[in-house]
């Protein structure tokens, strides 16, 4: 598989999916557009360095480059995962195929080099504010350019001398590589796509709550969800409904149902509006030109502020309390099913309950871990400190966003795969009571967990089923995603 | 691991301290069960294996009904079980508890909280035997360290899920089962809790009524992480004392707002020892109050009493309230023989993390304020219209980089991380156990978050310090005769030693943490003749 880059239409899933493995591919019209305003000659790196220091850099252009990449490499704690570096790499790469930057269709094939070769710089998580000057980036860029920056190369650490670049680089393509929002926006774009995925599991988590506490389904309603008519709504109810197709179970009897049951398509579909808002912007920030300076048709050199990763940052903190709702609502279906009065069923879905304590952990680890989403889901993005001499005083903080987002997600797939643990085991407990037969989307979400959890008949080890469940959310190769502090 | 640091500490479920957690965690010190508490331990046993036979009858004339031992858990309390079914109840109150998700808690930390539930199984109040403690004991010293998820725990009751997997490689069926015995590391290799132990020569135990719950009711890991946690930021905050007088030097401060007069005005004893702290570290300096024309300086300088005995004196409460709970029996029910009524057994809510949530996330503030005003004086040291006429960002023409530049924004970006971990787990909870555990501490994600912030608030004053060696390095150079202060040329001289030029920011910044974590840089100042102690 993959994945073009020329700045103009890579999508999060297409970042997700280089962060997976996918290759990158220069398109030709970037390459054409890249060549026409490359070379770039101007003494850039010497002006920026001038500017931030307030003294004289170094005479010698060599010097100066290295010192310049250097320099910035100050990132520190534990290395960014492998998916979200080699993400970075290819919105980078994309951010510069756009051919605003001055930098020639050779840096980018360097980039994408380093991702067919599965080449991953070593980058330390933390060090980044979201504005300019990345140390991420700079890490980053000490490997491609080969300065000794560390990297995974064929599975093992060392450090890289040689650069991935064909020819050497002008000052321009130093500053390129290490200047704008590219690593928010990435790991922004993974987050988008970890919520699309989570987001499309929940509402199939759902449908099976609502199998197993014989909802009402008056509140799935087409013509209702219409009247109010916000998007998000309207597509849960329609996939919780398909998916409970056929189901002899739940039906429309107007008793109305709790919360946590009936308002699902506000509460998903508000999260559903607020992942494809996120994903709106984050897309088109993965196609913008982030750089700076920038290098205009007919050489015209610009210095603006399309580095700064607001856009994004705010973005990812409403991503954050999005998902965190989602979590909120599972959590509270989850309650109900094991909660012998609310459900009807035994309590904690166990047979002989006493002796047995069923799934009443799974709902306490639901409850920790929606309660971690709520701090989570704190905004980074309010924050700022000056940086760089009153140059830079005021930042994003995205990178910071970023990471909460990426662990609070973490959270919320663990707590929808507790959902559907719990919903699964009340279906066998329906089953067990000659009722049925499930929905068709039902049916096969109670046959995928089964495919991977045995029904609880008595206690046994809980903590594999959790785990089981959570990778059944996730559903993806990505492993190591989380942030690791 | 070290050799031991105490031959062999007594377990009493009175008198462990901070010191202690952190030797037997950490270094490898012994612990073994007092004699007093294995008597203590075996009268609560005697009891409660009286009510497991039956021998005790309530009001109805049934068998007198308690809590974990002939009942079910949590709201399962309703429900009383036979005496043949209730030695199924313990194994599975550990299996069915041992829920959690995410990555393993550090080995030290389960170490700490391993020792924790040792000792308060010490105070012999929760009728299980002193086997229990023995094996504990046995499994610190032979380096077997249970694989704990670090996710997933409410604090109450207790940290029920990471200590059942404790207890999943602890405690065995009839029949061995291996997939159903959890998994350790042992001497550092993970492998199942059966081979674990077997590797260790360490038989599991078959466990008796109620011994399950002892295991795992109450909030150790919670108090693990917290005791750590606070136990390195008590040094840290001397540390930060030590790093603000590098900078008070480097960016010549007035010493006239650390004079005792002054902060007997306002007693503050955090104030008054972080004052008396700067002046011991900076004593003999040449720069301290260089500039006559200065009257007074910049808060993260001036008010370095105010915000750093602030944070004294929130550690000395945070100190105060894990001292307790590392001393505390955290069970239920708790057992009082003393107690004249026929039923020894006393249901209560001893195992609530409450008490260390809220310290935990008090501890998390006072670190965000150490990093945060760490930052405003690096940004000084870095800013060359702030740093009393140090080159801006420290970039020097003979040595080619950009100085200040990144570690700053660094610094910046841990500051602002901090900030955002800063919320009040605590302040939340989420009913669970069908409405019967219907307000819950969430302590464990307010201790581990502390854990977090921690580490990040200590690569904060890395960097700092880190700067202004740089910037004394610079008033040395230019200004012979320059002499630094007793204590902040002893840290000087820790710091600048495993620093060079061809380093990057990154690497520099990797190997201040490291003197700072060994508590290198501390020593050298106290062994310079700075009376620095945690208070």
């Amino acid at each position: 598989m993959s994945i073009l880059i020329d700045g103009e239409t890579l999508t999060t899933a297409g970042v997700h999916a280089i962060a997976d493995g996918a290759e990158g591919i220069l398109g030709d019209a970037a390459r054409a557009r890249m060549n026409e305003t490359s070379p770039f000659a101007e003494p850039v790196l010497r002006q920026k360095w001038e500017w931030l220091v307030g003294g004289d850099a170094p005479a010698d252009d060599a010097v100066l480059m290295t010192s310049f990449v250097h320099g910035h490499c100050a990132g520190t704690g534990s290395p960014l995962p492998a998916p979200l570096v080699r993400a970075t790499l290819a919105a980078r790469a994309n951010v510069l195929a756009k051919g605003f930057s001055g930098v020639r269709p050779m840096v980018v094939e360097g980039l994408l080099r380093m991702l067919k070769e599965n080449v991953v710089p070593q980058v330390p998580r933390q060090g980044s504010v979201g504005t300019a000057g990345c140390p991420a980036l700079s890490h980053m860029a000490s490997v491609v350019l080969g300065l000794g920056g560390e990297a995974w190369v064929s599975g093992e650490l060392r450090s890289v001398e040689t650069s991935y670049l064909a020819e050497a680089a002008t000052q321009k393509e130093v500053l390129s590589l290490i200047n704008g929002s590219t690593l928010t926006t990435a790991l922004a774009a993974i987050a988008v796509e970890r919520s699309r995925r989570i987001l499309a599991v929940a509402m199939q988590a759902a449908a099976l709550s609502f199998e197993v506490v014989r909802a009402d389904t008056s509140c799935l309603d087409a013509e209702v969800l219409g009247l109010r008519g916000q998007p998000g709504g309207v597509v849960v109810a329609e996939r919780i409904r398909a998916a409970l197709a056929g189901s002899g179970i739940v039906g429309a009897w107007r008793k109305p149902d709790a919360f946590g049951i009936r308002c699902t398509p506000a509460v998903l579909g508000a999260a559903y509006d607020a992942v494809e808002a996120t994903a709106d912007i984050v897309n088109r920030e993965l196609n913008g030109a982030c750089d700076n300076p920038l290098v205009l048709p007919g050489g015209r050199v610009v210095e603006a502020g399309n580095f700064h990763a607001a856009p994004i940052a705010l973005a990812l903190d409403h991503l954050k309390i999005a998902m965190a709702q989602v979590a909120g609502i599972s959590e509270r279906r989850t309650f109900r099913m094991t909660h012998g009065r609310l459900s009807g069923l035994p309590s904690y879905l166990a047979e002989s309950t006493g002796l047995n304590s069923g799934l009443m952990l799974a709902q306490y680890t639901a409850a920790s871990r929606t309660s971690e989403t709520k701090g989570l889901a704190h905004p980074a993005s309010v924050d700022s400190i000056p940086t760089i001499q009153h140059r830079e005083d005021h930042v994003s903080m995205g990178p910071g966003a970023a990471y909460m987002a990426l662990e609070l997600l973490e959270a919320t797939a663990d707590v929808v795969g507790i959902e559907l643990l719990c919903g699964a085991q009340g279906v066998d407990l329906h089953f067990a009571a000659g009722e049925g037969p499930l929905g068709e989307g039902t049916s096969a979400t109670h046959a995928a967990v089964r495919e991977r959890v045995r029904t609880w008949d008595r206690d046994r080890v809980l903590h594999p089923d959790l785990s089981a469940m959570s990778a059944l959310v996730r559903g993806t190769r990505l492993v190591g995603v989380g942030p690791a502090w | 691991m070290d050799q031991p640091h105490n031959p062999q500490l007594p377990l009493t479920g009175g008198r462990l301290t901070l010191d202690d957690v952190s030797a037997v965690a950490r270094n490898g010190a012994r612990v073994h069960l007092a004699k007093d508490a294995r008597q203590r331990m075996a009268a609560s046993r005697a009891w409660v294996a009286s009510v497991a036979r039956g021998e005790l009858l309530g009001e109805d004339g049934e068998p007198m009904p308690v809590y974990g031992v002939n009942t079910g858990y949590g709201s399962l309390a309703r429900v009383r079980l036979p005496l043949d079914k209730i030695r199924e109840l313990s194994l599975n109150l550990v299996r069915s508890h041992a829920a959690g998700m995410g990555e393993p808690v550090e080995p030290e930390v389960v170490r700490a909280m391993m020792l924790l539930r040792a000792n308060a199984l010490a105070k012999g109040a929760s009728g299980c035997r002193p086997a229990l403690v023995d094996t504990l004991c046995e499994m610190l010293a032979e380096d077997v360290v249970p694989v704990v998820p670090s996710r997933g725990s409410c604090g109450s009751s207790g940290d029920l899920a990471p200590l059942s997997h404790l207890g999943l490689v602890l405690f065995r069926g009839e029949e061995e089962d291996e997939a159903s015995s959890g998994m350790a590391w042992h001497k550092g290799v993970m492998m199942s809790g059966l081979k674990a132990m077997a590797a260790a020569g360490i038989p599991r135990l078959i466990p008796l009524p109620k011994e399950g719950l002892a295991i795992c009711n109450g909030a150790q890991l919670t108090t693990a992480y917290a005791s750590l946690a606070v136990y390195d930021a008590s040094r840290l905050a001397l540390e930060a004392d030590i790093a603000a007088s590098m900078s008070f030097e480097a960016l010549r401060g007035t010493l006239r707002a650390f004079h005792p007069g002054v902060h007997v005005l306002r007693p503050y004893p955090g104030a008054m020892a972080s004052a008396a702290a700067v002046r011991g570290v900076t004593a003999g300096s040449s720069l301290a109050d260089s500039l006559p024309e200065k009257v007074q300086d910049a808060y993260s300088l001036r008010c370095v009493p105010q915000v750093h005995g602030a944070v004294r004196d929130g550690l000395r409460f945070v100190r105060g309230q894990v001292e307790i709970e590392l001393n505390s029996a955290t069970d239920n029910p708790i057992f009082l023989l003393n107690d004249p009524s026929s039923n020894k057994a006393f249901s209560a809510g001893l195992f609530h993390g409450e008490p260390i949530g809220l310290a935990a996330d008090h501890l998390r503030l006072v670190l965000c304020e150490l990093a945060a005003i760490s930052e405003r004086r690096i940004y000084r040291l870095a800013t060359g219209t702030l740093s009393a006429r140090l080159p801006p960002l420290l970039v020097q023409k003979d040595r080619p980089g950009l100085g200040l530049l990144a570690p700053q924004t660094t610094a910046a970006a841990l500051v602002a991380e901090c900030r955002s971990l800063a919320w009040p787990a605590a302040a939340d909870s989420i009913p669970t156990c069908e409405d019967q555990e219907d307000m819950v501490a969430m302590s464990t994600t307010a201790a581990r978050r502390a854990w977090q912030v921690l580490h990040s608030a200590r690569r904060v004053i890395a960097i700092e310090m880190m700067s202004a060696a740089k910037a004394l390095r610079w008033r040395i150079e230019n200004n012979p005769g320059t002499v630094l202060g007793i204590g902040t040329a002893a840290a000087y001289g820790c710091v600048v030693a495993g620093l060079s030029d061809a380093m990057t920011p990154s690497k520099r910044i990797q190997a201040v943490e490291r003197v700072l974590t060994s508590g290198d840089v501390l020593q050298a100042v106290i062994n310079a003749g700075v009376p620095l102690e945690v208070s």
